[in-house]
């Protein structure tokens, strides 16, 4: 931390103590735009701001940025690189292999991924990181540039004056802060946010939750470079679908290899959580206990326990993102993509802090605080990947969850079956393995005209 | 080659062991609650706060009952909040950096 970062419960307790020269700053009017929220989308915005030469205050409610994050595991890093240097961040392992795996109630089928590519710089740009140890970090750059944190400051409120938003109103003593500009990257517990009308509160159906484990292997320091097959800063994300993975739920499970522990988690529908009784806890430690799974987890101690709702709704449930002085982004403004193989969210946060933070330094450069005038904010993330990938997978969520029961219960068991009968050594000549094989599929996927079906249902996937 | 291999024993700690390695600091107040104690005892038969939450703060002893709110528990994920269809949970940030210090998330 440099000093331009201020603790202010630590500076009030220090005015308590009676030392009047560290009294509470005021900080009305003070800056050029006030960011809230100091993870990804927060911290790009600030850093984004800071570069450009204006004076952005950070506002974050943890006791250091990163306090209050969850993710799963694996950050794509193609934007972060262009706005700071990467080679002091930390970051856990590289990820040299993308799994996945159909868990049936005792059978595992799956597809392993290993580019030799991704051994070498600049790795895919996709590495594990913990979020305590990185957003912290992140911060740091904005502050070096020369952005102003501070922590445990929880933002209550918007002020709103002629209809637009003109600053913050926090739980500090005299808590009003007045700039041009507000950020609001809050996360997807969108309190302020949804307070002052700027978005309205997700439904339930296009929320996940998620809850995750970091894992170490007690007097065992050979455990994840032996069992997940790695060599020097190499890693793994593995990811899980079907009956084995979450039970009845749409969802999946994950493991992601850090440097000395292993993030474990599942996340699913929340409504197949209240609908089907199923508890997060029951559903992490069922798929910890998967006949595939276990193995990997043999001897492991839980370090934290952590847990998140994720926003899923994608484009069609996106918010307004630009508001008369005020903005939205990362996961207040639903910027999440889970189609199943890519499950992406903070480098999406990234991008859309950096873009938003573009449009308001443009917009300062002519005086101009009006939605009108932040609308570039809108167009530049309209035309960048993130909404034109949540755009074109937008079809898949719907469609999976007509399909769930086929694609997450019957398949994987149907495949697990089949491999089981294509393999099976007895005296039988192999073209009866491989008749019943294939009829164990087509009596599943309702022959071939079922498959054809199929196909075309998913035909997008591959366009 | 005869012994049937067994799955391996996993550690699955308790709910409590599982909340103790999360730093947390009271704030003395919830942050949670009921907006309307009636929603509860008049109309909701489903109880959906508590199956969804994944640190055991809701109990509710028979669907005539207000649930009971164990805050000191609470994980911040806010599924309570998206999870009732009644919209009668009431959330608000902890304040002044109180609430969890997750160390790794």
């Amino acid at each position: 931390m440099t000093d331009q970062t201020t603790g202010m419960g630590q500076t009030l307790l220090e005015e308590r103590a009676g030392d009047a020269a560290l009294e509470s700053p005021n900080y009305d009017n003070e800056f050029d735009a006030i960011v809230v929220g100091a993870g990804l989308a927060g911290s790009a915005a600030a850093l984004t701001l800071a570069k450009r030469g204006l004076e952005p205050l950070l506002v974050e409610r943890g006791t250091y940025p990163g306090a209050k994050n969850v993710f799963g595991g694996v950050l794509y890093t193609p934007t972060i690189r262009e706005l700071t240097d990467l080679d002091s961040a930390p970051l856990e392992r590289y990820i040299a292999e993308k799994r996945f795996s159909m868990l049936s109630h005792d059978d595992e089928t799956a597809i392993s991924i290993k580019p030799g590519e991704w051994n070498r710089e600049p790795h895919n740009d996709s590495f594990t990181v913990l979020r305590g140890d990185f957003d912290e970090w992140f911060a740091e750059q904005a502050v070096e540039a020369g952005a102003t944190l501070v922590t445990e400051t929880t933002v209550t409120g918007l002020i709103r004056e002629n209809g637009g938003i003109v600053g913050i109103e926090t739980d500090r003593p005299d808590g009003e802060i007045r700039a041009p500009y507000v950020v609001l990257a809050e996360g997807g517990n969108s309190l302020v946010s949804e307070g002052a009308n700027l978005k309205a509160t997700e439904s339930r159906e296009n929320i996940a939750v998620g809850v995750k484990e970091v894992l170490e292997f007690p007097e065992n320091d050979e455990a994840i470079q032996d069992r997940f097959r790695l060599v020097g800063d190499a890693g793994v994300s593995y990811h899980y679908f079907g009956e084995g993975a979450v039970g009845e739920a749409y969802g999946g499970g994950f493991i992601y290899t850090n440097s000395d522990t292993v993030s474990v988690g599942v996340a699913y529908s929340l409504e197949d959580a209240a609908t089907k009784h199923q508890t997060p806890e029951e559903t992490l430690n069922l798929f910890k206990s998967h006949p595939a799974v276990a193995p990997l987890l043999r001897g492991a101690r839980t370090v934290e326990y952590t847990a998140k709702t994720i926003p899923e709704g994608g484009a069609e449930t996106m918010p307004d993102l630009v508001h008369d002085g005020a903005v939205l982004v990362g996961d207040t403004a639903g910027l999440v993509l889970n189609n199943g193989v890519h499950l992406e969210g903070t480098n999406m946060a990234v991008e859309s802090g950096y873009h938003a933070a573009d449009a308001i330094a443009t917009a300062a450069e002519r005086g101009l605080t009006s939605a009108d005038a932040l609308s570039s904010y809108a167009d530049a993330l309209e035309n960048s990947f993130v909404v034109q990938n949540l755009e074109r997978y937008g079809w898949l969520t719907d469609r999976v969850e007509e399909d769930r029961d086929l694609l997450f219960e019957q398949l994987p068991s149907a495949v697990a079956d089949a491999g089981t009968e294509y393999f099976r050594m007895d005296r039988a000549p192999k073209e009866a393995h491989a008749r019943a094989a294939k009829q164990r599929i087509f009596e599943t996927l309702g022959g071939w005209t079922g498959a054809m079906k199929l196909a075309m249902r998913y035909r997008k996937l591959v366009r | 080659m005869s012994v049937q291999p067994s799955v391996p024993e996993v550690q699955n700690d308790s709910i409590e062991d599982r909340l103790y390695t999360v730093k947390y600091d009271d704030p003395g107040d919830s942050h949670l609650g009921v907006k309307v104690p009636s929603v509860c005892t008049d109309s909701c038969e489903t109880t959906d706060c508590v199956p969804i939450c994944p640190a055991d703060v809701w109990h509710r002893a028979d669907t005539d009952s207000v649930p009971t709110i164990a805050y000191e528990n609470c994980l911040e994920c806010s599924s309570c909040r998206f999870a009732c269809p009644y919209d009668n949970v009431s959330w608000e940030y902890p304040t002044t950096g109180s609430g969890v210090t997750y160390k790794h998330g």
